[in-house]
């Protein structure tokens, strides 16, 4: 009765609200909207007023609520800005509850938009449900809770609830299967995100084997929580004492599945770990080199280094830090644990005492928490040492303007990776770094302030170990560089990444004239001295630091970003791509002019990103090449691969700049 | 009927009113409106209303509304009243007409016109000084016969020319005068206090008489008030009524609406505050619109036109007795804190039946509050509709002090 009470009063109250902004012309609309969407955003913080209103959003949307502003257009609207709007708060977080509640009674047939049917706006909502798991979920992300008001959240939550009651949630079991996949193949090193949406389908969906959707969910489900037959249904404690019981032959199956996971998820249960650990301390060292899934060439370095691994197995690998395992595998795949730096520095990192700051920081980062707490912030650090040195391409920069070192970590990892040992080591004892450049010291306490003001600590233990000191140093270098007529980066990229870093650089953008200066010449370099057609067949040989301008998907400059040209090759359908590092692992960019860079499915590695290699040179604006080489085959570059680039360039972020018709001396 | 209304003044809710009962009408305002005027067809007269210079007067601007035929000014704005007047002036061919508009812009002046008609006002002067409010006081506290330690007697000041409470101080004490008062303040009108009930009128006026009176109950001055009248007032209606035509009277008001503040005592005196003839504030004409039923904003507008005929009148207006059984009251939002980071409305106010609507938003950032002129600008209006005037009052009262912003 209570509860009837309240919706009729606000029934008689939203009437005459609703009547106000019906009878509005345009030229009040937008201040009679304002108070309808006050007393809206009272209403809905209950599953029955989200209902109540549901029941009248066709009535709502007549009056013209949405009149004027960015939700008007169906076809417009976006999945990818649904979040952030929640979280900006009312009236937006209103108005866009209002947006999802329309496009629900399009998929339900109860409104008809000219704009989109509804398949298009099931596919709209599905995405959305995707992409604010934690909304539908109801498990905010620490962020998530930081921002928004409890009553917001209460908003929030009913709508997301109200929806995934009223839509088929096999649809977005196929975009959950495709998002974990966009996660998982690009091998991220912090691999939080794709745990949390496994542990959500884990408690909040019932999977069905038999459905071919629901078997790929499962699929990546086990790979977490039951990796193999015999860890099926027992607790970690059941697991270890069930292990112990296990004939060899048995514990061979267990290593050979848990393996076959870990290579094809990239992701390491905590069960792996607990095996490995059995293993390792009672010998039984071929089922131990199988658990780490190694090919001939990694087992013969298992056995060529076997006491030194066990060892370091023993040391730092736990259940909860068990995801150092997949990084071991591959050390052990790629041949960089045979590097004796890397073996020595990572002897000296374990013995080292950690600065209490430092101490600090790791357990702020992303680390998975050991219900007992017993292990270390030392373990953690080691373990997400060996992750990098294992996964360089998944080095990422986290919610923080630290593309640079993001990059430099990652390109430390492949080709110095004693340097990066040797850096960590040094940061975390002292909380300093000092880098030379130009023949003087940086320390980084004893410069300003970076980039970063406030660090997001979603990131591994390595990176929040390195980054803010990093991040000064580099901002030092490019003060020191600055004031030359020329991008600072020509000077610093080399300083603070190493000698393999090409001395010549390339910049469109020229500092004299403020203009982009002969850009067809930029573009020739580029081809002459990194695209196999035009360089004599020739391979990227190190990560080229390259610059490019983040376009929206209108194409409209947004600004700038550090990326590593990783290779240009030929795809498996023979178009020629640029392969490169992305450091903030995003798989759903979309630059406008249809440039997508994919993360996989055209020839990438795991981690790299790729692009046409034209669509590639379209939206660089810096890169290092070797001076000497380039002046040869400049001028065999065909003016038709040029005008293809100069075009894509000129009608996206080139209308942010003045263009000068010059040719210049490179 | 009007060949065509010029509005003095930016409002679009005014234009949407005019559009509604589609009056020839053309806006007349600063430069920066004509875009948006264009581009919505909004007939419009760009000019720049805060210069009076060779190149911009009444007699340019009226001109410039030659070719729409403009034969009836009316002033939106408090800072338009005079425009209006001296346009009206050259339509009406009455010089007057403009000295009436002055009366409007000058409280001193007003409330002398309003004394020598025989109103009830208060002890009134021009001040020039710090010194000139220190004897205003003196003599007031002489007049109230002040002992020793005895607290002084309240005395306002005001600037001569500006809407509603903007520029208004109240001094409580002769420190009062010195911390309170700026140099800034100088000249203005310094008058005692009041006592008593506070409540407006709006009198739509034609042909000289009042032909609809709203009667707006303040709670209280610069937060809240409510429509109509509650009971008690309402029983002193037609003593009210007849001391607002006497001031229509004195004043020579003949076409347009009136907006006198006056005070009603234990003693049933009723004081003549001040007064305006423009759109008054505290959304009193909105509330008064809902209330009676009626576009407040159309019918302002049309009082204004001379040639108005009887049925029109008529048409637009409410009854002179209508008496609604629906209240509908607000109260405007101010934060109480130096620094506020959200917005949050109260459980109870949502399960309050009065409750109608509010159009607060949420500050971007945390922000800083700065000191109030006047009474500030408001953040917001909550809005309340219900049957019983007491049970409003009594809303109105407590949630002028609950907090929606932290």
């Amino acid at each position: 009765m209570v509860e009837n009470g309240i919706i009729q009063q606000n029934n008689s109250r939203l009437e005459e609200v609703l009547n106000e902004l019906k009878e509005a012309t345009k030229l009040t609309k937008a201040e009679k909207a304002n108070k309808f969407m006050g007393q809206l955003d009272l209403l809905i913080d209950t599953q029955e007023g989200i209902d109540f209103v549901y029941h009248k959003i066709g009535e709502i949307t007549e009056a013209g609520i949405f009149e004027g502003s960015v939700w008007n257009d169906t076809d417009k609207l976006v999945p990818a800005l649904v979040n952030g709007t929640y979280k900006s708060g009312h009236p937006g977080s209103t108005i866009e509850v209002l947006s999802e509640l329309r496009i629900l009674a399009i998929v339900q047939k109860e409104l008809k938009d000219e704009n989109m049917g509804p398949e298009e706006a099931s596919d709209f909502l599905e995405e959305v449900l995707v992409a604010n798991l934690e909304f539908v979920f109801n498990e905010p992300l620490e962020e998530t809770r930081l921002m928004m008001s409890e009553h917001e959240l209460k908003k929030v939550h009913s709508l997301f609830n109200y929806i995934s009651e009223r839509i088929h949630l096999d649809g977005i079991k196929t975009k959950l299967v495709e998002e974990l996949t966009l996660i998982c193949e690009q091998r991220p090193v912090v691999t939080e995100k794709q745990r949390r949406i496994i542990a959500l389908i884990k408690e909040k969906m019932d999977l069905d084997p038999e459905s071919p959707v629901d078997a790929e969910l499962l699929g990546f489900q086990n790979s977490i929580y039951c990796p193999t037959t015999g860890s099926k249904d027992k607790s970690l404690k059941e697991y270890k004492a069930y292990l112990s019981q296990l004939e060899e032959q048995e514990l061979l199956r267990e290593a050979g599945e848990a393996s076959s996971t870990m290579l094809k998820y990239g992701l390491v249960s905590p069960y792996h770990g607990q095996l490995l650990l059995y293993l390792v301390k009672n010998g039984y060292d071929k089922a131990a080199y199988i658990s780490l899934g190694v090919s001939a060439v990694g087992e013969a370095k298992w056995f060529q280094y076997q006491e030194y691994l066990t060892k370091l197995i023993l040391e730092t690998v736990r259940p909860y830090n068990c995801q150092c395992i997949y990084g071991l595998s591959n050390m052990l795949e790629n041949g960089i644990i045979s590097r004796s730096a890397v073996r020595s520095g990572l002897s000296n990192i374990r013995t080292i005492t950690l600065h209490p700051k430092v101490e600090n920081r790791i357990s702020k980062s992303n680390i998975e928490r050991d219900p007992e707490e017993k292990i270390t912030a030392l373990q953690y650090l080691v373990g997400a040492l060996i992750r990098i040195l294992g996964q360089p391409l998944g080095v990422g920069q986290g919610n923080n303007p630290t593309c640079q070192s993001a990059r430099g970590i990652s390109m430390w990892s492949q080709y110095a990776p004693g340097k990066l040992i040797n850096l960590v080591m040094t940061a975390a004892t002292h909380n300093d770094l000092t880098f030379r450049f130009e023949g003087q010291e940086i320390t980084a306490s004893l410069v300003g302030k970076g980039l970063v003001q406030k660090l997001d600590y979603n990131l591994d233990s390595v990176s929040v170990v390195l980054v803010g000191m990093l991040d000064k140093i580099y901002n030092e270098m490019m003060l020191r560089a600055s004031g030359r007529l020329e991008d600072p980066h020509k000077w610093v990229n080399p300083a603070l990444y190493g000698q393999w870093i090409q001395i010549g650089f390339a910049s469109a953008y020229d500092y004299k004239y403020n203009a982009i200066v002969d850009f067809d010449g930029f573009v020739k370099i580029f081809y002459a001295t990194s695209h196999p057609l035009y360089n004599g067949n020739h391979q990227v040989m190190y990560p080229n630091p390259v610059g490019i301008f983040v376009t929206t998907s209108t194409g409209k400059m947004l600004g700038f970003h550090a990326i590593s040209l990783l290779r240009v090759d030929a795809d498996p359908s023979g178009e020629m791509r640029a392969y490169f590092l992305n450091p903030n692992n995003e798989g759903r960019q979309d630059w406008g002019q249809g440039i997508k860079p994919s993360v996989f499915g055209n020839g990438e590695l795991h981690g790299e990103s790729s692009l046409p290699v034209n669509q590639f040179a379209a939206r660089m604006y810096a890169f290092h090449y070797n001076v000497l080489e380039a002046e040869n085959r400049v001028n065999d570059v065909p003016d038709e691969a040029v005008k293809e680039v100069r075009e894509l360039a000129q009608e996206s972020w080139g209308k942010s700049y003045n263009w000068i018709e010059i040719n210049k001396k490179w | 009927m009007a060949q065509c209304f010029a509005l003095m003044g930016w409002s679009l809710p005014v234009i949407e009113s005019m559009q509604k009962i589609n009056k020839p009408f053309v806006v007349v305002s600063f430069p920066d409106f004509e875009n948006y005027a264009k581009e919505n067809n909004i007939p419009f007269v760009p000019y720049q209303l805060n210069e009076w210079s060779d190149s911009s007067n009444s007699l340019d601007l009226a001109e410039k509304l030659k070719p729409f035929n403009v034969d009836v000014a009316v002033p939106l704005f408090e800072e338009t009243v005079e425009w209006a007047g001296a346009l009206n002036s050259l339509y009406r061919n009455d010089p007057r007409v403009l000295n009436r508009a002055f009366l409007f812009r000058n409280k001193a002046m007003m409330k002398r016109k309003a004394l020598i008609g025989g109103l009830r006002v208060g002890l009134f002067e021009e001040v020039f000084n710090r010194e000139g409010v220190k004897s205003f006081m003196t003599r007031l506290n002489e007049a109230n016969l002040q002992l020793n330690g005895e607290e002084d007697s309240w005395v306002h000041i005001k600037p001569f020319a500006s809407a509603g409470t903007v520029g208004h101080r109240l001094l409580r004490s002769m420190s009062d005068i010195d911390e309170k008062v700026e140099d800034d303040d100088f000249p203005c009108l310094a008058e005692s206090h009041l006592s008593g009930q506070e409540f407006s009128c709006e009198a739509f006026v034609h042909g000289g008489k009042v032909r609809f009176l709203n009667i707006t109950e303040y709670v209280r001055l610069g937060y809240s008030n409510f429509i109509p009248e509650g009971n008690y007032l309402n029983s002193k209606r037609d003593r009210i009524l007849g001391e607002v035509q006497k001031l229509v009277d004195i004043f020579g008001i003949e076409y347009g609406m009136v907006h006198p503040e006056w005070f009603l005592t234990d003693k049933d005196e009723i004081s003549f505050g001040e007064t305006a003839c423009r759109i008054p504030g505290g959304h009193i004409l909105e509330l008064a619109a809902k209330a009676y039923d009626f576009d407040a904003l159309a019918a302002f507008v049309l009082c204004h036109d001379p040639s108005l005929t009887e049925d029109e009148l008529q048409q637009i207006l409410p009854p002179m007795d209508a008496r609604p059984q629906t209240f509908y009251g607000n109260v405007m939002i101010y934060p109480h804190k130096n620094s506020i980071s959200k917005l949050e409305i109260p459980e109870e106010l949502k399960e309050e039946p009065y409750f109608l609507d509010h159009n607060l938003v949420p500050p971007m950032t945390t922000q800083k509050i700065s000191d109030r002129a006047g009474f500030g600008n408001h953040f917001g209006t909550v809005n309340f509709k219900g049957e019983d005037p007491d049970r409003m009052r009594e809303l109105l009262l407590h949630y002028e002090n609950v907090d929606f912003y932290l």
